[in-house]
């Protein structure tokens, strides 16, 4: 059953509410859908989930009528699929904007044409039911197809199997980790979790394998290697898909585990031999790959000189007519008139370095929001769609939570207990070099300062955190290498209550996103610590795999935290800011997929090369 | 070089042809022209100036759930009508206060109310209302403060520190919210824990601006506590409850910086 629908001004006020539903909603989905989804550049999305604190899930649905500046909004609970909701909000609007008139506030005569609609809705949807067997037998299999799916996304073993599963339920997964988008069957989500669970457990059972052999070759060649590690890990993930591929066959089976394990220990001896196997497997689809690419590019020359001849006409009369319409002013923006300058924008972004997922999303939300919209007069789309763009980079980049740590300082310790940070983020991106010059930056303001050294793997992280630490004169925490650094960063903050330290930055070892027994390090490190500042360490470099490094992380560490509410990413510190002049996009990037603001901005070699992020600046060099 | 001369003898024949026809026209004539012409020119500058000195905006700013939409449609139709929700948009209107309008007396400026999201992402708009303010409305969640105490407090920092509010001495009126509900806190404690915390938040803040600058001056006499009372501008204290309709000290407010 349908539990609300309303309809609201984009300034906020309720015009009209459907009354006969009058049910309670519990929580507040709806500021909640406005806060953390329309708000933050997402309502490109079909619906939103919302899990309301006793026990109730709704799913939520929305559309907007841009002219007029109106939000319809429809909720439902989730384990009901109401297949005619889309309809119903489609012909609301429609309905709602004729009789619209915005100094009316009060619309008690559309209860009779909204109980209409409904009827006629639910009798279209009724019918589709009775004439469409078939199409729900279809839907079952997609289901069960989407719940390997995410089996696969959940282990996030195979790219190219995640990539399917993306296809199949992309936006449900986006939204929460992968929950279900509201539209499944109930037995389509039991079976998915069913999936996802053993997934889980033969994901954990392999790891510890995996570990363990890891680390007694590791014995054996001794620790001065340090390059091995990056081999191991290679070599992992390499073997990985051979080993999914059983995996994904034992779960539909229900063989026991043992055998798994009997299947995986082989591969792991004979890595070398499945590397070259999959290395020529990789070289072919690659050749396809290319021939593809290379026909599809013919195909586009041949298109573009057909699409040459009958261009010239159509610009002429476009240049007239859009000269007309710049001075008369459009009537209402298409979606059509939206999409060259949207094109344009987003290569742009894309030539400054933003993922293209991001620049994608953005410009989709920016089309929801200009989409229907009265064009002023003497006026080109392309400016209009600029300043949209603006105003949405505006609201992403100006920070949700204050990026005051001084402050939180000094709240901490009137409470007596030292402030934590810690430094996440993957090799090589600067994490001990940016902690030395955050913590003189936090000496200059006259905190005190300590270092916790946990980045227990690589050899002479310990080494060069001393250094820093004598040049800046600060105490330093140590217990050398081999030791579980969630273990040091726990002395470490007793340490620093003990002497009354102010600030405890803790360093971790560099780890890639999609290394699961680091990643769980890390995760352990974070709930056993539960520090007051989780910040990404992230070069400004990066391009797309922007989108994938912070996203990952905070997924895993939402995943494999045992705490029923996970701490995510707080704050992000972009590092070599001076090597990338206006390719400023990374920064877009992170702070869109994470949510969470830029802190600091690492521009240099110095100690005094932190600096805050100027929003302003970004923006125009992102537009420029 | 031909073409070009042959336009210069053009160009100076025009020229001598205007300057026979301005003989021809009286003096007298010529002066009015100019004069209306000045005069013209002068009277829309000084149009314009006066617009701006003459500003009869009031922007009301707080924090997202403290009741501002609630209070703008109070204060314009002297009712909430079915609820709101979190606004994506300012609403603006000019409009006499719903308990004047009643009254009919003829003869009173209608105010420009503009009510500003309080969601942190929209803030910047607040910055495009602020050089036309003639008074601000900050509203305060008095049932939900102390939960939201930090983040009030630095959106008030924020406000009382921008350029556009500290040169033109804008009044500030606190305008505590929700009284009706029994659980409210005073406005006398709202005052007080608004000040200690804004004397932690001027501390370190002292210490960041050096990285950016974000607050154009600083709060308050440096080495005594903090209150009030050391703004520049005028800070007032006001109680108000947007649901039952209980807005008299916002309107006093508002009808005592427009006029």
């Amino acid at each position: 059953m349908l539990e609300q629908l309303l309809i609201f001004t984009r300034g906020g006020l309720i015009l009209w509410t459907c009354k006969e539903l009058g049910n309670a909603l519990k929580g507040s989905p709806i500021d909640t859908l406005i806060r953390s989804c329309l708000l933050e550049e997402r309502s490109g999305a079909a619906s939103y989930n919302y899990d309301a604190p006793g026990a109730a899930s709704y799913t939520l649905k929305w559309t907007f009528h841009n002219e007029l500046g109106l939000v319809f909004v429809a909720v439902y609970q989730r384990i009901l699929h109401l297949l005619y909701v889309d309809e119903l909000l489609e012909m609301v609007k429609r309905e709602f904007s004729e009789i619209y008139d915005p100094k009316r506030v009060e619309y008690f005569d559309f209860d009779e044409t909204f109980r209409q609609l409904r009827k006629e809705a639910e009798a279209r949807a009724e019918e589709l039911r009775k004439v469409k067997p078939m199409g729900n037998d279809g839907r079952k299999q997609q289901v069960v197809k989407k719940g390997s799916g995410g089996f696969d996304g959940g282990n996030k073993k195979n790219k190219s199997d995640a990539k399917e599963a993306d296809g199949d339920d992309g936006k449900g997964r986006k939204l929460e980790n992968g929950h279900s988008n509201g539209n499944h069957n109930v037995v389509g989500e039991g079976n998915r979790g069913m999936g996802l669970a053993n997934g889980k457990e033969n994901a954990r059972s392999n790891n510890g394998a995996f570990d363990v052999s890891k680390l007694q070759k590791l014995k054996s060649k001794g620790v001065k290697k340090t390059t091995d590690t990056s081999v191991v890990v290679s070599k992992g993930s390499k073997a990985d898909p051979k080993k999914k591929v059983t995996k994904k066959n034992r779960v539909w089976d229900d063989s026991p585990k043992d055998a798994k394990l009997d299947f995986t220990d082989p591969v792991e001896e004979n890595g070398n031999e499945n590397i070259q196997v999959m290395a020529a497997d990789q070289g072919e689809s690659m050749m396809d790959k290319e021939e593809i690419i290379s026909s599809d590019s013919e195909e586009d020359e041949e298109d573009e000189e057909v699409g040459k001849d009958s261009k010239p006409d159509a610009k002429k009369k476009g240049w007239f007519s859009s000269m007309f319409q710049s001075i008369a002013g459009k009537a209402n923006l298409e979606k059509a008139d939206l999409e060259p300058a949207l094109k344009a924008l987003k290569d742009r972004l894309m030539t400054k370095n933003v993922a293209e997922e991001i620049a994608e999303k953005l410009c989709e939300s920016v089309a929801a929001s200009l989409e229907g919209k009265k064009q002023a007069s003497f006026t080109r789309i392309s400016s209009t769609v600029q300043a949209a763009m603006e105003e949405a980079l505006v609201r992403i980049l100006t920070p949700r939570r204050s990026i005051d740590i001084l402050r939180d300082v000094h709240a901490a310790r009137e409470q007596r207990k030292p402030y934590v940070v810690v430094f996440v983020g993957v090799n090589g991106v600067g994490k001990s070099t940016n902690l030395a010059k955050v913590a003189y930056w936090l000496l200059q303001h006259k905190v005190s300062v300590m270092m916790a050294a946990c980045d227990t793997f690589r050899s002479g992280a310990v080494e060069q955190l001393r250094t820093h630490a004598r040049r800046l004169q600060i105490p330093i925490f140590e217990k050398g290498y081999e030791k579980d650094p969630a273990v040091v960063a726990k002395e470490a903050i007793q340490e620093a209550t003990r002497n009354g330290s102010d600030v405890v930055l803790v360093d971790t070892a560099g780890r890639m996103q999609d290394n699961e027994p680091l990643m769980r390090a890390l995760s352990k490190l974070i709930y056993l610590n539960n520090p007051d500042l989780v910040l990404f360490v992230g070069e400004a470099l990066v391009g797309n795999d922007a989108v994938d490094q912070l996203s990952k992380f905070n997924q895993k560490l939402a995943d494999l935290s045992t705490s029923p509410n996970p701490r995510l990413i707080d704050g992000i510190l972009l590092t070599k800011f001076d090597t990338i002049d206006d390719k400023v996009g990374a920064a877009l990037s992170m702070v869109y997929i994470s949510g969470s603001p830029v802190m600091f901005v690492g521009c240099g070699q110095s100690y005094t090369d932190l600096k805050k992020l100027n929003v302003k600046a970004i923006i125009k060099t992102l537009l420029k | 070089m031909e073409g070009i001369e042959q336009w210069k003898t053009e160009a100076q024949q025009w020229l001598q042809q205007g300057i026979e026809y301005a003989h021809q026209i009286p003096p007298t004539q010529l002066y009015a022209a100019v004069a209306v012409l000045l005069f013209t020119t002068l009277l829309l500058l000084t149009i314009r100036l006066l617009k701006r000195t003459k500003s009869n905006t009031i922007v009301l700013s707080g924090l997202s759930g403290s009741g501002k939409t609630v209070l703008f449609y109070q204060l314009r139709d002297g009712s909430s009508h079915q609820g709101t929700v979190t606004s994506m948009e300012p609403n603006e209107g000019t409009f006499l206060l719903h308990s004047e309008s009643a009254k009919q007396k003829g003869n009173i400026k209608p105010v420009h109310v503009v009510d500003v999201p309080g969601h942190s992402r929209l803030r910047p708009k607040l910055d495009e209302f602020l050089p036309q303010a003639a008074g601000i409305v900050f509203v305060v969640d008095a049932l939900e403060f102390l939960p939201n105490l930090s983040a009030v407090t630095e959106y008030l920092y924020d406000i009382l520190t921008k350029a556009s509010v500290v040169k033109r001495k804008l009044p500030v009126l606190i305008c505590c919210n929700k009284t009706d509900k029994v659980t409210a806190h005073t406005k006398e404690f709202i005052r007080k824990q608004l000040e200690k915390e804004i004397e932690k938040l001027r501390v370190s803040r002292s210490g960041v601006s050096d990285a950016d600058i974000a607050n154009d001056y600083t709060l308050g006499i440096p080495g005594e506590v903090f209150s009030f009372s050391q703004c520049i501008n005028k800070v007032t204290i006001g109680e108000a409850s947007g649901l039952t309709g209980e807005i008299s000290q916002v309107e006093e407010f508002i009808r005592a910086h427009v006029k």
